[in-house]
């Protein structure tokens, strides 16, 4: 495994929180894969800004509410 | 983790990875003994064809069956992550080859044998291809 980056997130927690919405939904809705999203939460993946948006709106929050920078 | 539970592309990239390296290992077999019986550079047609009509024929089979089995994945576009793994995989392999092909022709620039030079540089596309699969596994499992 590579050295993971610096950012953050709160994906799973807000997937919780938003009824438990399971990961090939919230991929569907903001145009990514199950796999991707699976990758997000494990911090292994960086999304896009625009995929990072999108997640953000359709949890209804701002952006800095799901992603953080360890940096 | 099961093989159905992979996606689509790491599904392609496993299939495609291991008929490269069977057409690669059964090309070695069908080429060498004939390389060390004359020891010349045997022609390439008969064995190009080979590889070629095995090569489609496999390809079409393989992406048939997994789009079959998985319709709505097959038809979707790769998504961010899977570009840039794509990418990635398709940049590193090309280095090989590129590295291949040129230690072919300067190999065609000691030893001038067309036939040779042939089959150097299609083993460095076959060996290339298998790279660009494992690659591609690779930085899906990593993450992108």
């Amino acid at each position: 495994m590579g050295k993971r980056p610096p950012i953050t997130n709160r994906v799973k927690l807000h997937r919780m929180l938003a009824g438990g919405i399971t990961q090939a939904e919230l991929g569907e809705a903001v145009g990514v894969t199950r796999h991707t999203i699976i990758a997000i939460e494990q911090g292994a993946y960086s999304p896009s800004l625009e995929t990072a948006f999108r997640i953000a709106r359709h949890f209804g929050v701002g952006i800095e509410d799901v992603f953080g920078w360890e940096g | 983790m099961s093989f159905q539970d992979l996606s689509f592309r790491e599904k392609s990239a496993w299939a495609m990875g291991a008929l490269v390296l069977a057409i690669t290992i059964f090309y070695l077999i069908d080429v060498q003994p004939i390389s060390w019986r004359t020891g010349e550079a045997p022609p390439v047609d008969r064995h190009f064809i080979k590889i070629t009509i095995a090569t489609i024929v496999g390809s079409i089979l393989i992406q048939g069956l997994l789009a079959a089995r998985n319709p709505k994945e097959a038809d979707a576009p790769a998504d961010e992550r899977e570009r840039l793994a794509l990418a990635r995989a398709g940049s590193l392999s090309g280095f090989i080859l590129g590295f291949g092909s040129i230690a072919a022709l300067m190999n065609y620039l000691v030893h001038p044998n067309g036939d040779l030079l042939f089959h150097g540089i299609l083993l460095s596309l076959l060996v290339s291809t298998i790279a660009e699969s494992a690659l591609q596994i690779f930085f899906f499992r990593r993450g992108g």
